[in-house]
């Protein structure tokens, strides 16, 4: 009995000097809220002050954190309890943070004296509820609104972990409820925080708690979710308006459609969510969420896609010059939306085996270690729900990927990606295993049996992809599935053939050894990114694109790409120790087309000095194939770039004056030392003979840049190249959206997948 | 609550008390220079009439303006702490009249006996009418929580306290009516050093009480039901704030007779001057505004007819009152009554 934490009541009568209420059987967990509702008189104000402990339990047990509380020191229960009740309150001269400081009491000493921990808790607190610009004001001068945020913040501070609230919305207005009820929804997320309140407010009561319990009669009538409780028959009896018209007072409680909102409450209108998780990385769950926001877009609706972590080296600079991951990028293209920041709010960018660049929509906060970044992902919480709130503004439907596995149970505890995103959201879930690499049984009903009751009832429907061969050969697989599974297939994919920018296919894109009849090689930097840049070569038949990381790799490639890096100094080290550095010297000495972009331009010039430690530190000699020096440091440039090749040298000389688009995304400058030709506009690149540096990440993405450059280069290898079917990157890619369109729609059970979204069509 | 006012705040009460206390030392019908003063405090005095002056009358006299000045307020502030209002003060809710009582039939039962009444059972029996009458107050507080029937009832008390006092001195000796009525007048004359050490040991206990129950006095001013959410022992509370407050109030009855209106009166002051209700500055701000008002009306009291001495209790009054219903028409103004 009552072993679990947060607050349970069990067989409790309560009342001043009768039983007003009995048997009452409740509890309340971390991070749920339970509501109590009921008329006027009912007993919910005396049910939380027994809870309290301002009147005494008639009969029955109250468990705190599954100990019976009446055993408990009062200290103790002090600092697991807190609550803001209906009283005036009306302290003489005391100022709010005055009254904010109470909360620290259990923590203090015989004096009181509080700590500097005591009182940046204190400050937190305030600035949580956002009182923090009233702390010296006095209580009794500040509006209703404000006093009860004040409470909160008292409340807040006190550390609880069982929250009692009566009533918090009263004598509030639309502006303060909506605020109070925020704050109340982020802090029990939080800080995982259980919460007991009476509310007045039906709709609200719908909308904000996990758990209602309906009072009346002198006993506890129904307690259930918001669905199972507001239900009209029940909720006219339990107020006594059976038959009374109700119109006067706005919305229906019984009505209302969305239920169990755990996003926002400031959205009036909720986006319908799917969510796809996979059993593993690379099953898929990016292909198929873009092509799930590509089918929502033709049917009609207004799709984005979300995801609240990625871990990518691969960022892409939004307008708002803020940094997402690619694959969010590529889904926002399927759906036809321009690409926020606020799809992707945590981005995380490895710079060093242990740690990490942390950019929280859009924005670098910082690096962080592997370790550091688990124990405190709970903290991203408020940004993720933030992002999701800004992005729910813009569509109708939002499709939400998750990531790696949901069940590594190692890392499970406050998930942020997988389940925990979708219990936040309320997501129904597709699983989507990856029958291509074996195993598909274990993969999708190991992952089922691997996942918590509720979380398994999450999950809808599961998606067996990259079938290869006639997927009506899977039949019987199916069948196995939806038994063994108790859960529905809703397709079997075909191994698609569609070439996307996609995180996922960096391994497969790895893979590549074969040199076609025109072959590039890109040399394999450990610190990549934006490896995208040469995704649109692959349109053309008969040319390679081959990652290469040694010397022997190399092999004899017509054209040798230099690509971006996240840090030059070190993958300069790299390559010169590898001998590929040399290798591409003596290419290039040979008279063989080198071209670098962003961190691989920089890595052509003389050197690249760090004198502000913004990578390593020092400095390196570069490859010394361009006449120019590289500075890092300053301030991070993040643009996009539409300008043109002002003048070409070599082997590209016929590329003079065509026009650029791209972006730049880097930290430093490059400066020429001698007199060199410009290569793209602005200084953003240069060029001497057949060695080419940029800036421009994007830079081969104009249809003209890419066969104007396969064309010349392989002219000069003298090896013919057929290119006229060749098409901007991004004419290319709508291709192959729209062929995930098709396949996508042949393969999966698109109604049932509306249906489990609660869209009617 | 800027440390700035405080330390301003503290500043000046102490310069004004350093001013009162010479002035309280200087003043009176023997003449004796400040000069002379010092003489006699550095055992230099050559004149031994007024080294008795100084030292035995004016010195006690003064010392014990201080004490149970401070002591009043101090016991008006934690009266005001327990009832969550600034409107009592032990005069006000009868305790002082209750003490009053008390002594007047312990002083004539001693001489009625022949004999002159210790001190220690002056204070005892003060005591033991101050919490005579605040337990019928708190009886009352009880049935009725609004502050108004409970204040009415406290003057009722204080009334019927007097009432019983008259009745007794009337049936009393004639000689002890006067040193009985002088008594009951308030007076701070006639203190001797003995006094002035039980009244310190008393003081003492309490303010030493006080700083125990600092932290949640603090909390106490949410209310009890916020202050019992964050673990204060609501009962042990309120009975040290009743315990000191009485016996802050019973020392200062015992030795000086009801002194009115500066319980209730200086917290006022005092809060307005530090512009905060918070206990750890309040309890040596009330202690030491009220032996500065009360060293100032004393030396009122010597001092405006002299020869003639007023009771102590008409110049507190005079000067405190007005202070008392400004308070509560101010209090009026934002709606909160008594």
């Amino acid at each position: 009995m009552g072993k679990i934490k947060g607050i349970e009541t069990r067989k409790l009568n309560i009342g001043y000097s009768f039983d007003l209420v009995g048997d009452i059987s409740l509890e309340a967990k971390p991070g749920k809220i339970l509501t109590i509702i009921g008329p006027n008189g009912c007993g919910k104000s005396t049910l939380l002050k027994t809870i309290m402990g301002e009147l005494k339990e008639r009969s029955g047990v109250i468990y705190l954190n599954g100990q019976d509380k009446r055993e408990l020191k009062p200290a103790l229960v002090a600092k697991s309890l807190a609550m803001v009740m209906t009283y005036k309150v009306k302290p003489e001269l005391m100022t709010c943070r005055e009254v904010v400081e109470v909360g620290r009491y259990p923590y203090t000493g015989r004096l009181g004296i509080l700590s500097d921990t005591d009182k940046e808790l204190v400050k937190e607190a305030m600035e949580s509820t956002d009182v923090a610009d009233i702390a010296d004001a006095y209580f009794t001068n500040i509006s209703d609104g404000q006093r009860q945020r004040v409470l909160l913040a008292r409340a807040i501070c006190q550390e609880p972990e069982v929250l009692i609230l009566d009533e918090p919305t009263s004598f509030l207005d639309i502006k303060h409820k909506l605020d109070i009820l925020n704050q109340i929804k982020r802090i029990v997320k939080e800080k995982n925080i259980a919460v007991v309140m009476s509310l007045h407010e039906l709709e609200i009561a719908r909308r904000i708690s996990d758990t209602v319990a309906a009072m009346g009669e002198g006993k506890i009538l129904r307690v259930g979710t918001p669905s199972e409780v507001f239900e009209e028959a029940f909720i006219r009896k339990l107020y006594g308006i059976e038959g009374m018209d109700i119109d006067i007072l706005g919305a229906k409680v019984w009505d209302a459609k969305d239920e169990g909102l755990s996003g926002a409450v400031t959205s009036s209108f909720r986006p319908s969510v799917i969510m796809v998780q996979g059993t593993m990385s690379n099953a898929g769950k990016s292909v198929i969420a873009a092509g799930l926001c590509r089918i929502f877009a033709n049917d009609g609706y207004k799709v984005a896609p979300f995801k609240s972590q990625n871990m990518a080296l691969n960022s892409f600079v939004t307008e708002e010059g803020l940094e997402m991951g690619r694959a969010q990028v590529m889904q926002a293209e399927c759906a036809r939306i321009k690409p926020l920041a606020c799809m992707n709010p945590i981005l995380l960018k490895p710079t060093s085996d242990m740690g990490s660049q942390v950019i929280v929509n859009g924005k670098v906060v910082g690096n962080m270690r592997a370790m550091e970044y688990f124990r405190n992902k709970k903290k991203f919480v408020p940004d993720i729900m933030k992002a999701f709130d800004e992005l729910s503004k813009k569509a109708d439907i939002i499709v939400i990927e998750g990531a790696g596995s949901p069940v590594e149970l190692n890392l499970k505890s406050d998930d942020i990606v997988n389940m925990g995103l979708a219990e936040m959201l309320n997501a129904p879930v597709l699983l989507v295993g990856d029958i291509d690499r074996g195993g598909i049984f274990p993969q999708l009903l190991g992952t089922l049996d691997l996942l918590e009751p509720e979380e398994r009832s999450r999950v809808k429907g599961l998606v067996v992809n990259k079938f290869r061969g006639d997927s009506r050969l899977f039949e019987d697989g199916v069948k196995i599935l939806e038994k063994k599974g108790n859960t529905k297939v809703v397709g079997v994919v075909p191994y698609m053939q569609v070439k996307l920018d996609d995180e996922d296919s960096l391994s497969e894109r790895f893979y590549v050894n074969q040199a076609a009849n025109f072959d590039i090689a890109v040399i394999k930097l450990r610190h990549i990114s934006n490896f995208t840049d040469f995704d649109t070569f692959e349109q053309l038949k008969g040319v390679s694109v081959r990652y290469v990381e040694s010397p022997k790799e190399l092999g004899d490639p017509d054209l040798i790409i230099l690509p971006g890096t996240k840090n030059t100094i070190s993958d300069l080290r790299a390559i010169k120790e590898s001998g590929l550095g040399e290798e591409i010297v003596k290419r290039a000495g040979a008279g063989l087309t080198v071209m670098g972009i962003c961190g691989g331009y920089q890595m052509l010039g003389r050197r690249v000095d760090d004198p502000y430690g913004v990578e390593e530190g020092g400095s390196e000699e570069g490859l010394n194939l361009l006449p120019v020096d590289t500075v890092l440091g300053g301030e991070k440039i993040r643009s996009d770039f539409t300008g043109k090749i002002k003048a070409a040298t070599g082997v590209l000389c016929g590329l003079s004056g065509l026009s650029v688009e791209g972006y730049e995304i880097h930290m430093g400058s490059t400066e020429a030392f001698e007199e060199i030709t410009e290569f793209t506009s602005g200084k953003t690149g240069f060029c001497k003979g057949n060695v080419y540096g940029t800036y421009l990440h994007g830079f081969f993405d104009k249809k003209e840049i890419m066969t104007g450059v396969t064309e010349a280069v392989s002219k000069e290898r003298n090896k013919s190249l057929y290119t006229a079917e060749a098409m901007d990157y991004a004419e290319f890619k709508e291709t192959q959206y729209e062929l995930l369109d098709r396949s996508l729609r042949a393969a999966l059970d698109m109604d049932y997948i509306y249906e489990i979204m609660g869209i009617k069509r | 609550m800027s440390r700035k006012r405080r330390v301003i705040f503290f500043a000046l009460i102490i310069l004004i008390i350093g001013i009162l206390t010479w002035l309280n030392l200087a003043l009176g019908s023997a003449k004796v220079s400040g000069r002379e003063i010092i003489e006699i405090f550095r055992g230099l005095g050559s004149d031994e009439m007024h080294e008795n002056i100084i030292m035995s009358i004016r010195l006690p006299r003064t010392i014990s303006a201080i004490l149970l000045g401070g002591a009043l307020a101090l016991s008006g502030y934690l009266l005001q702490t327990f009832f969550g209002n600034p409107i009592v003060g032990p005069f006000v809710l009868g305790i002082s009249s209750g003490a009053k009582l008390l002594v007047a039939l312990a002083m004539i039962f001693f001489l009625s006996k022949g004999k002159e009444m210790g001190l220690f059972s002056m204070v005892g029996a003060a005591f033991i009418g101050a919490m005579g009458a605040m337990a019928f107050v708190l009886l009352i507080s009880l049935k009725v929580k609004r502050m108004s029937v409970l204040v009415v009832c406290g003057i009722m008390i204080g009334y019927i306290c007097s009432a019983i006092t008259d009745f007794v001195v009337t049936f009393a000796d004639d000689s002890n009516i006067v040193n009985l009525h002088n008594w009951s007048m308030g007076s701070l004359s006639g203190m001797n050093m003995d006094e002035i050490k039980i009244i310190a040991v008393t003081v003492a206990a309490c303010l030493i009480l006080t700083g125990f129950i600092l932290k949640p006095m603090g909390a106490y001013r949410l209310g009890e039901a916020y202050a019992k959410s964050v673990g204060v022992n609501i009962p042990l509370l309120r009975v040290a704030l009743i315990v000191a407050s009485s016996l802050l109030a019973a020392c200062v009855t015992a030795f000086a007779g009801p002194i009115s209106f500066v319980g209730i009166a200086v917290p006022h002051l005092v809060r307005s001057g530090l512009k905060t209700d918070n206990a750890g500055v309040m309890i040596p701000g009330c202690f030491l505004g009220g032996a500065a008002v009360t060293l100032l009306c004393d030396a009122a009291a010597r001092s405006v007819f002299a020869p003639t001495e007023v009771s102590i209790s008409s110049v507190t009054a005079f000067l405190l009152v007005p202070v008392v219903i400004y308070m509560m028409i101010k209090r009026n103004d934002r709606k909160e009554s008594l």
